[in-house]
């Protein structure tokens, strides 16, 4: 018999890290291996309570834990919240299509993210990180809201900035409003995108953050000479399935779960409300 | 496709033999209007034949309203649904296309699948609110049955659709090959039947439907006065052969317990496609009813190469809005040609 598609792994909650007041990161050890791409998402099972679905945000190559950060949103967020270590949850999945990252060799990558956004690209960069001779130079530009706001500032400002020295790495880091201790740019994430130094022609752009976001960054991305196919936008719809059957996060004849989550812009455009 | 002949008589005790070892449903008529119930050896004499399509879609039997999911149920049972018209089995095709034929497999979907005969009827008194014609269809069904009975005064002919029909009927002698003369009254009763149909949707106009493609814009769908009508029950959704949306609820109640119930949804509901903290893709009234017309002749097409719908008109007959998406259709697709 078929396995049973809606039947999650078992997970034990190892960690909870808080990353910002409002957007914690889950560690967990699935009972059995639960091995995804940079790009896909999971289904995670609160017992009892409900499901919601989300991107690792821990590196694909990490084969003994899978880590999620979640935004306090809702019902289930909620929950995740509460979790302690020694919970169970499920996951199952993983779901969708992941990142072309052959198509991504050789390659100026611009990495844009926002808030609770940065999740999926973290996953990204570490797979990017892996192999990082495989392309030319990597540019990850991240906002946040302010200072405190900002998720993965341990890594992000400790660990991987002094990288930029010795890598074909860099970043531009920003808040929308910034306080006495903060050093690095103010103003929102397009911000970073003004002088960009990438040769645009050999590079691709991978969005992910809030609709407001990403509609922003689309539009500054084509002002500055990308092109739509160039242009990959990490979509949220509703999910309940994740693998193509309820229906709920179509974007027109488009899935989300199936033929997404990260959609070049060249294929959403002309669907309805793509912004949300 | 083989077809026999059986008089009315003999048909009828074929029937009451099959009701001792099988559940079969049939549709009976209940203060006019036919719903689909258990043949009994009382009610047997009373079944409906070849009026058109019963209130409940066919749906109803493979994919139940409400079921457990993960762990999925068990012991499904061997049925018989008599009385699906051929609007109800081109519907099959993409709940098979969802459920059964893609790359993920619904836990029970092609169990019942398998387990349920379909003994379809031909239409032969459609209903003013069936469109089948308008959308390529013909009131008589051409496939996707394992058995179809057309009526003819002079007894019942039974197409044989699959080995699973041909099994069914077995070795009984009173059923018969069939005459060029039989056949011939039957292609006369199906077309008046269809010209029917033709004549009910005169002042409908679908021929450019494709057009639906990309009218998405809200504004176009407030201009059809009646769809502000629309009070957002869901009748449409539930009721609709085609509509497969469901949700997932976590039924489960001990800490570690992942229990999955899957439950018919409607995309008309403002709770659909809302996201977290609030967020909608379809904010307005119009942004939902638009958006199920658009699924069904423009997301479906792309999706599985055929209409998501039928022309059945269960969406119109049970609209607590008295919304007639036929006028809508042609009121949008008018406009649209303007722009
Ligand atoms: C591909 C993808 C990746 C994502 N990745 C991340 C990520 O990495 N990090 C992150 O923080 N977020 C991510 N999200 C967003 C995340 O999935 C949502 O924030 C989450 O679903 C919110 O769930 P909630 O229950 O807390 O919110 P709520 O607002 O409580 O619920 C959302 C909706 O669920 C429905 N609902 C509520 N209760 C029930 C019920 N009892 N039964 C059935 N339905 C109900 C309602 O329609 C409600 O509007 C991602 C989303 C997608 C699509
Ligand atoms: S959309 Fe309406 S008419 Fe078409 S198949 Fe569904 S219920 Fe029937
Ligand atoms: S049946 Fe009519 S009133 Fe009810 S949700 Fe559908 S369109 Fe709206
Ligand atoms: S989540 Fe069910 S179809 Fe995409």
């Amino acid at each position: 018999m078929d396995k049973n598609i809606y039947e999650p792994v078992k997970c034990r909650v190892i960690e909870v890290i808080t990353e910002s007041p409002t957007i914690k990161t889950v560690i967990l050890k699935p009972e059995k291996e639960f091995s995804f791409l940079a790009g896909q998402f999971a289904s995670l099972t609160v017992p009892g309570v409900g499901e919601a679905p989300f991107t690792p945000s821990s590196s694909p190559y990490e084969k003994e834990t899978l880590e999620f950060t979640v935004m306090k949103a809702g019902r289930v967020t909620a929950e995740i919240h509460n979790l302690k270590p020694g919970d169970t949850v499920g996951v199952r999945g993983p779901y969708g299509k992941p990142y072309p990252l052959d198509f991504y060799k050789g390659k100026e990558i611009l990495l844009v993210g926002g808030g609770v956004g940065l999740a999926p690209l973290r996953a990204l960069f570490f797979a990017l990180m892996h192999t990082v001779k495989d392309y030319k130079r990597i540019v990850f530009c991240c906002g946040a809201k302010t200072p405190d706001d900002y998720i993965y500032k341990g890594k992000i400002l400790d660990e991987w900035h002094p990288l930029c020295d010795k890598l074909p790495l860099c970043f531009r880091i920003t808040v929308d409003r910034k306080d006495e201790k903060w050093k690095y740019g103010e103003g929102v994430v397009t911000k970073t995108l003004d002088g960009l130094d990438v040769d645009i022609k050999n590079s691709v752009a991978v969005v992910c953050g809030p609709p407001i976001m990403m509609k922003f960054t689309t539009l500054k991305l084509l002002e500055i000479g990308y092109t739509d196919p160039q242009i990959y936008l990490s979509m949220e719809r509703k999910m309940y399935c994740g693998v193509g059957q309820c229906r709920h996060c179509l974007i027109g004849d488009l899935f989300v779960c199936k033929d997404g989550p990260v959609f070049t812009y060249d294929k959403l455009k002309g669907k309805p409300n793509i912004w949300v | 496709m083989d077809t026999l002949y059986i008089s009315n008589k003999d048909w009828e005790s074929f029937i009451r033999g099959k009701i001792e070892s099988r559940k079969i449903f049939a549709p009976f008529d209940f203060n006019g209007t036919l719903f689909y119930a258990k043949i009994t050896a009382e009610n047997a004499d009373d079944i409906v034949y070849n009026r058109a399509r019963p209130v409940e879609p066919l749906k109803l039997f493979l994919f139940p309203f409400k079921e457990r999911v993960s762990p999925s149920v068990e012991g499904i049972g061997d049925i018989v649904v008599m009385g699906p018209a051929a609007c109800d089995l081109k519907g099959l095709e993409i709940l098979d296309r969802v459920f059964k034929d893609g790359d993920y497999k619904d836990p029970c979907y092609a169990e019942r699948r398998e387990k349920t005969l379909i003994i379809s009827f031909d239409c032969a008194s459609p209903y003013p609110v069936c469109f089948c014609e308008l959308v390529g269809l013909h009131p008589y069904p051409e496939g996707n049955f394992d058995l179809n009975v057309s009526r003819i005064p002079e007894g019942f002919l039974v197409d044989i659709g699959s080995d699973k029909g041909r099994v069914f009927i077995g070795e009984d002698q009173k059923f018969f090959q069939i005459t060029d003369e039989l056949r011939k009254k039957r292609d006369e009763g199906r077309r008046k039947a269809g010209e029917t149909i033709k004549e009910l949707n005169r002042d409908f106009d679908f021929t450019n439907i494709e057009n639906l493609k990309g009218a998405c814009q809200t504004e176009l769908w407030r201009i059809p006065k009646e769809v502000e009508n629309c009070v957002q029950c869901g009748s449409c959704t539930n009721n609709c052969p085609t509509c497969v949306c469901f949700l997932l609820e976590d039924t489960g109640n001990r800490k570690e317990e992942m229990r999955k119930t899957k439950v018919w949804d409607s995309c008309l509901f403002p709770g659909y496609a809302r996201m977290a903290a609030g967020a909608s893709p379809r904010p307005t009234l119009y942004d939902r009813y638009a958006n199920r017309l658009l699924c069904k002749y423009w997301y479906m097409v792309e999706n599985f190469g055929m209409k998501g719908c039928t022309g059945c008109g269960r969406c119109i007959a049970g609209c607590a809005g008295k919304i007639d998406k036929r006028r809508v259709i042609t009121e949008v697709l008018r406009e649209k040609e303007k722009v």
